[in-house]
This record gives structure tokens, C-alpha cells and sequence, in this order.
């Protein structure tokens, strides 16, 4: 990845970005995030096919530097999450500075090499394999075999499925999760300042890890991604108790494609889908 | 034995202190608790509506009088928001006496000084009265407290006897602003009427709570009056749940607030980590 | 103590015999993300290849949702109620020492003064039988925290695999004792060798850094550039705290089940979380990340210690495994002893 260093320190040296947010290697070989501060800390970046995380969460977290833009690290669908971001003014194009790169598929186990078996599936509808959005554009595109789309297959299950059925299959999804805020945590959308799930007065959302406490939170994150998610399947990746989250975020995604025409992420000066209203909008679907 | 079961006791009356603060009368319901209930100057307790949840104040009545067990609350989130609805005759729960205590027995024989900020005189009017309900076995006694405006003082029917008492030196204040037309105590924030009232550090010891702005202007002070850092006694008001030591919230360094607090002495708070 | 010589298809009597006596059990599950119940004996994993689960088995004896009592308003007179006692006898099979251990380093702060009566029930009414473990990866470090792969801290029972489908059965606790002698088809033959845990030590995962000196360090430093480096790439979940074996931070909270009824429930909390010391005023002591980050290793291997002298980890491993951001609390304690070994000189 010398491209990538050189760039970087290219980046610093001319004072373009104040830090750069990219992925390096630790010394047990797992790729990570990491923030480059200086052009030696440049060194160590790296981009690869274990690069999953969507660095783009950063944008929102990080306080802002003094003395320059946010340099960041991107493959296409953290280009969306970026774009989208910018979408709803929660960051400022001319704020970030962005090293994209061609994106030749992320891993699905991390512990594993690359392989069409350990592809990760939101690559095989990715559109963005080539980001569109940059400052520099960084890395060769290279063919490789697109995983099975298993994920669709679920969904065929699902929507076959009677509402009592689907409402069982959730009970004993959302029956395991644990309340670790990992899914809102890295997600890039997921930027409020008090995530409605904190606010007590009134309570919303029950804390408990129970059905109707499950149930509530995270149904109530996925409506808030309704249109909104960039399709970056950080939320199920880093579910430790796996939970097929992106099965309700990529639906909807799909809604808003057919009764919109909308994808969120894909172009900054799109109005949003959720701040927008248009007489002539689809309503058929509302029942 | 069920540790985060409270017992229940009676709003027995209301006492509006303040536009946001109110003092509540509690008796427990059972009446064997409420004749063996004991609990010391500083301790604090969990106090609960059932279905919004546990809140954290100190006991601010004192022990020698032990007829009602009584709690001064501001609004602040979700409990105090209901307690503010809550009518005499209602039913709360209550658990504790939780945490260590001001040292009553080291103060025997020592002129006391009380300095206390807003809503932080509740635990020291504790204290204060405890002091007083004993008063042969104490030397002077000055208080000082302050709050930002002549509505925001608590306890204001009581000033008034602590003023009256011989050897008693009460100093009360409003912030700059915050006076009325009438007011005839003194103007100024706590930390300057501290050093303007210059009590004696020797054979003394001082309390002092406050808002936490108060208490980082007050101890400078203290300091310069020549108080050691172990005279100084202040109460921590740390995030508490569980208030025996397990739920891991009110953790400053190793040490539990619930537990090994609230009391500290300013040398034991210089020990820790600046967690507070 | 004494050990036994036992089979696999033993093991699988015990548990046969256990779920016709309406004792639970619980095993990893498949797919090793946690301890599952099992309904039939063939479901138990007595494996010590196998990774640690996801998710340790820490929720069997302090839920991830607990009812400490219910309350009940009727014609305005209000009853509280306690919750059913978890009286169930349980037996985990195949758990790891890394899993085990834990359960005495807990028991420290539930029944310092005051007795978490909970907590308690669940271990009385527990039975572990644990099974040495053969497994490593980067992210195992028990022999950094005085432990190892054939730890028997907190088991009740412990297993070693000897040849295929034959184990070792060494009765650790007088609970386990008493346990394993109401099942005498489990005790016939008595190992009377020794096992040679020297031979074994070469297989260990090896000492990523000295826990003396990290204390030390820790005790000493509490401003350091490493909490910073940390703490802004930490995205404050509670993914580590949730899978820990150890973490046991809780939240205490009222839900109404209708106008007139609802429980008071204990659930677990984080200190990654913002919210965690944040006042009703909107004072937080623990404002940003890296002040969260540095408490949660303090509390781990300065303060805890310092309390309880117990460290508070185990060195399984899973809060590494399961970081979204990969960061390694093992590295990061290395950084730290090398901070204090740089000190030294």
C-alpha cells in the first residue's frame, strides 16, 4: 500500500488534513482503524481486503481538529455514509478530505483470508465499487467472484411468512440481544447526541433486555434508518450476538428505491429522502 | 434477604422550599421501623416511586429527632419530576441508612464552622441540628450559607432559631443580583463571606457543602484561614443506583462513594483520582 | 481430592440423569456464541479445543435482566413482592477456566458487607464443571492474569482430557463433591496416577505482560497520552463490559407492566457508556471516551485489586474478539508495562 502512505504523507506535509482516519495493521496482524496524526503515523497505514469498518462513524465522534480538514480513509460504502452525512448536515464537504479507494471486496470473518465463501454480502450490490465522491482516488479495481446473496434468500422466507410467523422469527432474534449499543455505536448514521433510547423523561424505550425491550429498541433504530441506511452492515458485523439486523435496514433501503426512485448516500446535492415531501410522492404503500 | 428492596413510608407533609426544591416528611408504615429506625449525620438513603424509579439524597433531618425522617429534593430528571407530584398520604420507598457519617464524636469539644451552598445545606442542617441538640458538648459554632437568590434559600423558617441562639454565629447570603429590596444579610458569593467572616482555625472544624463550584472557590479559602486539610469535611454527590457498593456507578478510584463516602475529609479527596 | 477416570458416554449418563431430575443444564452452543439450555443430553459440549464463546456465562448467575421485586397498587394500598427465587439446580457443562474463574472474583463484590442474595442463589444452586482447555488465539492472555489452562479457580468439577472420549474427573469443591457422590456410576474408577502439568505448561498461551508492573503503573499514572490514543478509536459500546465474564456494573430501573402494577428490575450497565456518571445536572466526571477507556482498566487491574485483591479479568480474550474496532486490551496493557519498564530505567 505505498500508494496509500505516499499519499498520506504527501497530505501532511503540505498541511491538506490535520489527521488522516485509515486502517493499519496491529502486531497480531488484525487491520483496524487508526488515526495518523503526522506523517510518520502515515507509515503505518494500510487498506486491504480485512479494512470491514466503515471509518466514516469517526466523522461524528471525533471533536473536530483546530488546525485542518479530517483526512479519512474510504471504500465506496463508507463514501455513502460520508455522502449522506453531508446529505444532512451533520459535516461540511470542504471539512473532510477524502483518500477513496477502489474497493475490490471486504471479508465476512476477519479471522479468515478473502474468498468468495468469506465475502462479505452487502459487496455483491455494491454500486459504489469505484467511489464517487474524493479528493484522491487510490487503488486498482480487480474482478473478483461475488458472494451468494443468502441474505435475499432470507428475505424471500420472510415476506412468505404469516405476520405471526415473522413476529416469532423477531422474538428470537431480538430475544438474544444484549443492549450493548454496538450496532448504534458504529453506526455512521447513528449521530444524535442523545440516542431517543437515553432519554427518560418520558421513557420510550425500556432498557431491560426483555421482548418488549428488545423489541422496541431495535425496531425503533431500524425506522430510524428508514431510508437513511447507506447499507454498510457495520450493525450485523459487529453484533455479538448476531443478529440479522440489516434484513430490516436493506428492506426498507429497497422500499425507498421502489416507491422513491431514492438511494441515500449516492449523490451530496440530492435532497433527502426523509426531509423532502412532494405531492406526486407514492403513497400506495401506506396501509 | 433482599438488599434492593425498600420499605415504604408516608408523605406526612410537604414543605416548599423553593421555586425547585421541596422537603418531604417521611414516616415509615410500619411502625415496629419507624421506633428502631437509626441512622447518622451524613448518611444518605434510596428513595423511591414505584414506577419511575430510585433517587439518591441525604437524610436531612437529624437523629435526635427522630420523628420524621425527612429528604430536601430539586428538580432534576425523571424521580424528583414525579416526587414533585407525589401528595401527602402517598406511599414511597425508602432504603438505607447508607454510607459513613460526619465524625460527631472527633467535633466533641471543638468550635464548628458550617458552610453550605444552595440545596448542599441539606445534609449539613443534619448535622447542624444534631450539633445543636447537644450543644453543651460543642465550643462556637458559625454557619455560613449562601444560595444565588432570597428565593432560593431552603430551610428559611429555621435560619431564623440558628440566628437566635446564643453562640451560634449564622451568616446567611445571596449572590450578587439575587438580593431583595428588604434582604438585611449580606451580599456576596459563599467562598468571599467566608473569608470576609474569617472564622478561627484552631481547635475547629469545618463543613462545607455546596454545588461543586462553591466547594473549588471554599477550600482555597479554608486554606488560607490556616484550616488543615483534614479539618475540612465535605460530602460527595456522586451518580449513585444501588448504594451498597456493587452497581459500580458512584466508583472514584477504588474508592464507593456509597460505601467509604460521602463524607470525606478535603486530604482524602486530594488523594483521589479528579474523578468528582 | 480425589479424581476419577470417566467416559464421554458417562458424562452423557450424568446429564441424562440430571434432566430426568428437572436439574438444568447448560453447554456451549454450536455455534460457540454462548451457554445454551440444553434438552438433551446429546447437546453437551465437553470440548477444550473449542474457543471460548462470544459470550460468557456470566448471565447465568448475574442475568443480563434481573426482577428484584414487584410491586402491586391495588385500591391505593401498595404491596411489594419478591421475585420467584431462581431455585432451579443447574449444572454447566464444558465451561472454560477462563469462564470459571470468574465466578469467585465476582462473588468479592456481591458479598462485600451486604449480600447480593441474587447472586448468591444462582452460584449455591450451580454446579460447574469445567474442562481444561487446549485452545488458544492472539487474543488469549489468562496466563497473564495468574491463570492457565487447567485452572480449577471457581469449578466445581474439572475435566482433562486424557485419551479420546476418556477424562480425568477431579472433584475441586466440596459442593462438587457432594455433588458427584449422588451419582455413583460416575466415581467407580478412582485415577490414581498423577498428571503432569509441567509437560503441559509449553502449550500454554504465553505471558503477554506482568501484571505487577501494569498495576504499579496504573496506581501511579492516572493522566497518560495512551488513554487519548485509545479513547479515540473506542466508539463507547458496551460490547466488552456485555461479553466480560467479569464486568458486573448494573442499572437499576422501574417498568410498569400496566397502570397499577410493574417491577423494579436490575439490568446491566456499562462504564463505556456516557450516561453512566453523567449527573441530572449535566456534569459528567467521565466526560470523553478516553477517561471511560482508562476506568475500565484501572477497575480491572489497579482498582479491583486494590479492593478485593482480585484481578478483575480473567484473560479470556472475548472483549478483544468482539471490539467493532479491534482494539486489544491485551496491547494496550503491554504498552503499559513497557511505560512502566521505561520508568524503571
Amino acid at each position: 500500500m505505498n500508494q496509500l502512505i505516499e499519499s498520506a504523507k504527501d497530505i501532511f506535509q503540505n498541511n491538506k488534513a490535520a489527521i488522516i482516519i485509515g486502517y493499519t495493521k496491529d502486531k497480531s496482524g488484525r487491520t483496524k482503524p487508526f488515526i495518523a496524526h503526522n506523517s510518520d503515523e502515515a507509515e503505518k497505514l494500510t487498506f486491504n481486503h480485512h479494512a470491514v469498518n466503515n471509518l466514516a462513524v469517526y466523522l461524528t465522534r471525533l471533536e473536530k481538529p483546530k488546525d485542518g480538514k479530517i483526512g479519512i480513509v474510504a471504500k465506496g460504502c463508507d463514501i455513502r455514509a460520508i455522502n449522506a452525512l453531508i446529505q444532512e448536515n451533520q459535516i461540511r464537504r470542504d471539512d473532510v478530505l477524502i483518500i477513496a479507494m477502489n474497493c475490490n471486496g471486504v471479508v465476512e470473518n476477519q479471522n479468515e483470508e478473502f474468498s468468495k465463501e468469506n465475502t462479505q454480502i452487502k459487496c455483491k450490490y455494491c454500486q459504489l465499487r469505484t467511489p464517487n465522491n474524493y479528493d484522491f482516488l487510490l487503488g486498482e479495481l480487480e474482478d473478483f467472484e461475488l458472494p451468494e446473496d443468502s441474505q435475499q434468500e432470507l428475505m424471500n422466507k420472510l415476506e412468505a411468512m404469516t405476520p405471526e410467523e415473522r413476529w416469532n422469527f423477531w422474538e428470537s432474534q431480538f430475544g438474544n440481544c444484549i443492549k450493548c449499543y454496538a450496532c448504534r455505536q458504529v453506526c455512521p448514521l447513528c449521530y444524535c447526541e442523545q440516542c431517543i433510547v437515553e432519554k427518560s423523561m418520558p421513557q420510550w424505550i425500556e432498557t431491560s433486555s426483555t421482548t418488549r425491550g428488545n423489541f422496541s429498541w431495535n425496531l425503533i433504530r431500524a425506522f430510524h434508518q428508514a431510508g437513511r441506511c447507506i447499507g454498510c452492515h457495520e450493525c450485523e458485523r459487529v453484533c455479538p450476538m448476531d443478529i440479522p439486523l440489516t434484513l430490516l435496514t436493506r428492506k426498507m433501503g429497497m422500499i425507498a428505491m421502489k416507491e422513491f426512485n431514492y438511494k441515500h448516500g449516492m449523490n451530496i446535492n440530492e435532497p433527502t429522502l426523509i426531509g423532502t415531501y412532494s405531492t406526486s410522492d407514492n403513497e400506495d404503500f401506506i396501509k | 434477604m433482599n438488599i434492593y428492596k425498600p420499605e415504604l413510608v408516608e408523605i406526612k407533609e410537604i414543605i416548599d422550599e423553593t421555586p425547585d426544591i421541596k422537603t418531604f416528611r417521611l414516616k415509615f408504615k410500619d411502625e415496629k421501623l419507624q421506633n428502631n429506625f437509626s441512622f447518622k449525620a451524613g448518611q444518605f438513603a434510596e428513595y423511591s416511586v414505584f414506577g419511575e424509579g430510585e433517587c439518591t439524597f441525604c437524610i436531612a433531618s437529624s437523629p435526635t429527632r427522630p420523628e420524621f425522617l425527612e429528604c430536601s429534593f430539586k428538580l432534576a430528571g425523571k424521580v424528583t419530576k414525579a416526587m414533585r407530584k407525589l401528595k401527602i398520604g402517598d406511599t414511597m420507598g425508602l432504603r438505607g441508612p447508607y454510607g459513613n457519617s460526619f465524625p460527631l464524636e472527633e467535633m466533641k469539644g471543638k468550635n464548628v464552622v458550617f458552610i453550605a451552598g444552595g440545596i448542599g445545606l441539606a445534609p449539613v442542617r443534619c448535622i447542624i441540628w444534631n450539633v445543636l441538640d447537644l450543644r453543651s458538648e460543642f465550643k462556637d459554632i458559625t454557619i455560613i450559607y449562601g444560595a444565588r437568590s432570597v428565593s432560593d434559600l431552603v430551610y428559611k423558617y429555621e435560619i431564623q432559631d440558628w440566628q437566635n441562639m446564643p453562640g451560634v454565629k449564622t451568616v446567611v447570603t445571596v449572590d450578587p443580583g439575587g438580593e431583595t429590596s428588604d434582604w438585611k444579610g449580606e451580599i456576596g458569593f459563599v467562598p468571599s463571606i467566608v473569608e470576609k467572616v474569617a472564622p478561627k482555625n484552631e481547635n475547629t472544624i469545618a463543613i462545607i457543602c455546596g454545588p461543586p463550584i462553591m466547594i473549588k472557590y471554599t477550600f482555597p479559602v479554608m486554606e488560607k484561614l490556616g484550616f488543615s486539610e483534614d479539618s475540612i469535611i465535605t460530602t460527595l454527590e456522586n451518580r449513585m443506583k444501588c448504594g451498597l457498593g456493587k452497581c459500580g456507578r458512584c466508583n472514584i478510584g477504588s474508592v464507593y462513594v456509597c460505601k467509604d463516602g460521602p463524607v470525606f475529609t478535603y486530604h482524602q479527596l486530594k488523594e483521589l483520582p479528579d474523578e468528582f | 481430592m480425589k479424581s476419577f477416570i470417566v467416559t464421554r458416554s458417562q458424562i452423557n449418563s450424568l446429564a441424562a440423569e440430571l434432566l430426568s431430575k428437572n436439574w438444568s443444564i447448560f453447554t456451549q452452543s454450536e455455534d460457540r456464541k454462548r451457554f445454551k439450555q440444553c434438552e438433551s443430553e446429546s447437546e453437551i459440549s465437553v470440548d477444550g479445543n473449542g474457543k471460548p464463546s462470544d459470550v460468557s456465562f456470566k448471565e447465568l448467575f448475574f442475568p443480563k435482566s434481573e426482577t428484584l421485586f414487584y410491586f402491586n397498587r391495588d385500591n391505593e394500598e401498595l404491596t411489594l413482592l419478591d421475585p420467584a427465587e431462581p431455585g432451579t439446580k443447574t449444572v454447566i457443562f464444558g465451561a472454560k477456566p477462563c469462564d470459571a474463574a470468574s465466578v469467585p472474583v465476582l462473588s468479592k463484590v456481591f458479598n462485600w458487607d451486604y449480600n447480593d442474595e441474587f447472586f448468591n442463589k444462582r452460584v449455591e444452586n450451580t454446579i460447574v464443571i469445567s474442562i481444561a482447555c487446549s485452545y488458544s488465539d492472539e487474543s488469549c492472555f489468562c496466563t497473564s492474569v495468574g491463570l492457565s489452562p487447567f485452572s480449577e479457580i471457581g469449578s466445581d468439577l474439572f475435566l482433562i482430557p486424557t485419551e479420546k472420549d476418556s477424562f480425568i474427573l477431579k472433584i475441586v469443591s466440596e459442593k462438587g463433591e457432594k455433588f458427584i457422590n449422588e451419582f455413583p456410576f460416575m466415581i467407580q474408577k478412582e485415577f490414581e496416577g498423577t498428571f503432569d502439568l509441567e509437560n503441559q505448561k509449553a502449550s500454554f498461551p504465553k505471558e503477554k505482560f506482568d501484571f505487577a508492573s501494569v498495576k504499579e503503573w496504573l496506581g501511579k499514572n492516572f493522566k497518560d497520552e495512551i488513554w487519548n490514543e485509545v479513547g479515540e478509536l473506542c466508539l463507547g459500546c458496551a460490547q466488552c463490559a456485555y461479553v466480560c465474564p467479569t464486568c458486573h456494573c448494573f442499572d437499576i430501573v422501574d417498568e410498569n407492566c400496566g397502570v397499577s402494577c410493574g417491577r423494579r428490575v436490575k439490568n446491566w450497565d456499562s462504564c463505556q457508556f456516557g450516561l453512566f456518571t453523567k449527573h441530572a445536572s449535566g456534569h459528567n466526571p467521565r466526560e470523553d471516551q478516553s477517561r471511560r477507556y482508562r476506568q475500565r482498566v484501572n477497575h480491572k487491574f489497579n482498582y479491583y485489586k486494590q479492593r478485593f485483591d482480585e484481578i478483575l479479568c480473567t484473560g479470556c480474550g472475548r472483549c478483544t474478539r468482539g471490539c467493532p474496532v479491534s482494539i486489544d486490551i491485551a496491547q494496550v496493557l503491554e504498552k503499559i508495562q513497557c511505560k512502566q519498564s521505561a520508568a524503571i530505567v
